[in-house]
């Protein structure tokens, strides 16, 4: 069997004397996507902005394989380190596509930022990958000069997507990607996040409320309820076959199509 | 590029992954019979409904199956005998209450495998080697289609072979062959089967079912909603499947497609539900 990528033990996020998310143990591998389903407050996305550093952690250990091998510590990681794991091998995208993109440049300067924050120069390479991932994610690259705030949501939201992937990360979270956007856009979301995911081999943790969202995407699912993951496997087993009090509620309560 | 500060490897951990012991007779029975593709012994499948009260609804008892290639086996017996229940099982769908599950693991010319090795466990496996499973061993056609919205026609069916690591354009022409033969029109291919006929969609299913020639194949009255042409267009690569070695165990609502498939008959009755 291959090697994790990312190895999560015991991990544990406290609020004062709230309980975030607890002792959370898991693994994922490279290529794989793992959904967090929940309802709000159940700590998935707690969970989530612990695992991507941004939260510290309270207890538990978090280790992570570089691209060179290596097993980092998480939770010991110095700052500039962070920010370089950030930077070269991770990727977040934000629920509201606002908050991952930076208002005040044109699209093609969204995507090539993070290019130019590892080392990329050449104005006209940056802008012609710009370009190129404009159009992975069918967008028209003749609105390239125009600003985040000229797209639909939608549009933004493949806007910020390609801005996090043109580095070519590793592990890639994703905080309701497809939350706030039409049904007829979520689908289409849907269906680029998996090809980029499978063509990628790229691991991704998507943290969602919405089962059928989960059920598309993930290879694996963890339900979370009060903090703790209550039942974690395969999404189709775990989804048609729930073993768990709260995963049988959650499953039962979706409107049939 | 700074490098990252590192720590030694961690030592293997235990939270599920590791492959269950697979008992030695059903290891020796792997090797001594080349044929077999799966064996299920006493699987039986209770459902507990927590949110009604925690009742226990029993859907199979204790049931054996041995699967080999070149058979199909016919699961006969009245709705809500747990036909479906076992298919479901058999794929990891279902998690079985008791019992154990073993396939025949697809044999890799390079690498030299313990005797062990032989068989891979189903029951008790980590979601890492199901999905493994049902990529190279175990094909699945269920009566409806789940597919992600918007994808084109020939792009869902060629999406089996296309995972098994072949080709776009080959994986595509062949997809175009089989629908083809299941009478699909042209004109759908390149439309996204929500908007299709229930006889249209469940023909994408099958294609999609079958395209990756899967050694293994359940099928889930994948002919309900066909009618009589089509059923027997099924029926046809059924058998063709078989001829070429796949095992099948499969549920089919019309006498005519079981006679003209099965190579036996497994009966089902249902459990006998004792109040618990």
């Amino acid at each position: 069997m291959l090697n994790p990528l990312l190895e999560v033990r015991h991990l544990t996020k406290r609020y004062g004397e709230r309980i975030g998310c607890r002792d959370v143990s898991f693994d994922l591998y490279p290529g794989e996507v793992l959904c967090v389903v929940g309802e709000s407050g159940s700590g998935k996305s707690t969970l989530l902005n612990t695992l991507a550093l941004r939260h510290a952690a309270d207890a538990g250990t978090l280790r992570y394989r570089s691209v060179q091998d290596d097993w980092l510590d998480l939770l010991a990681l110095s700052e500039p380190r962070r920010r370089l794991l950030m930077r070269s091998e991770w990727g977040f995208v934000e629920q509201n596509p606002r908050d991952g993109l930076r208002a005040g440049v044109s699209a093609g300067a969204n995507i090539g930022e993070p290019l130019m924050a590892v080392g990329a120069r050449h104005y006209g390479r940056i802008r012609d990958t710009a370009a190129q991932w404009m159009e992975r994610v069918e967008l028209d690259t003749a609105r390239i000069d125009e600003l985040p705030s000229a797209f639909s949501g939608g549009m933004q939201q493949r806007l910020q997507i390609a801005r996090n992937l043109v580095t070519g990360p590793r592990l890639v979270f994703m905080d309701e990607p497809t939350a706030g956007l039409d049904v007829s856009v979520q689908a289409r979301l849907l269906d680029l996040l998996r090809t980029l995911t499978s063509q990628l081999n790229l691991s991704a943790l998507i943290v969602t409320h919405d089962i059928g969202v989960a059920r598309l995407l993930a290879h694996r699912l963890m339900v979370m309820q009060h903090g703790s993951v209550v039942e974690a496997g395969l999404t189709d087993q775990v989804l048609d076959d729930p073993q768990h009090p709260y995963t049988q509620l959650l499953v039962s309560s979706v409107l049939p199509v | 590029m700074t490098s990252l500060s590192a720590t030694p490897a961690p030592p293997p951990i235990s939270d599920g992954t590791a492959t269950p012991q697979t008992d030695p007779d059903i290891v020796q029975a792997f090797l001594d019979q080349p044929a077999m593709m799966l064996r299920a012994r006493a699987i039986s499948k209770t459902f507990v409904l927590h949110t009604q009260g925690s009742v226990r609804i029993p859907a199979l008892d204790h049931v054996d199956l041995d699967l080999a290639r070149g058979e199909c086996v016919v699961l006969v017996g009245p709705s809500g005998a747990g036909k479906s229940t076992l298919l479901r099982c058999l794929y990891g769908n279902y998690l079985a209450s008791a019992g154990t599950i073993h396939v025949r693991t697809p044999v890799s010319p390079t690498s030299q495998r313990d005797e062990a090795a032989i068989c891979t466990a189903l029951t008790g496996a980590s979601p890492h080697s199901i999905l493994a499973l049902r990529r190279q061993v175990l094909g699945y056609v269920s009566q409806f289609l789940h597919v992600i919205p918007r994808v084109p026609t020939l792009t869902l069916v060629a999406e089996p072979l296309v995972l098994r690591g072949v080709e776009r354009e080959l994986a595509q022409t062949r997809a175009a062959t089989l629908l083809e033969r299941l009478n699909v029109p042209r004109r759908l291919w390149n439309l996204a089967p929500a908007t299709f006929s229930g006889g249209e969609q469940q023909r994408v299913n099958i294609a999609r079912g079958l395209i990756a020639e899967h050694p293994l194949l359940l099928l889930d009255e994948p002919t309900a909603s066909l009618d009589a042409d089509n059923r027997a267009v099924v029926a046809a690569l059924i058998d063709e499947a078989r001829a070429r070695g796949a095992a099948i165990v499969g549920i089919f609502h019309d006498e005519d497609t079981r006679a003209q498939v099965a190579t036996r008959r497994l009966e089902f009755q249902p459990v006998l539900r004792t109040a618990a």
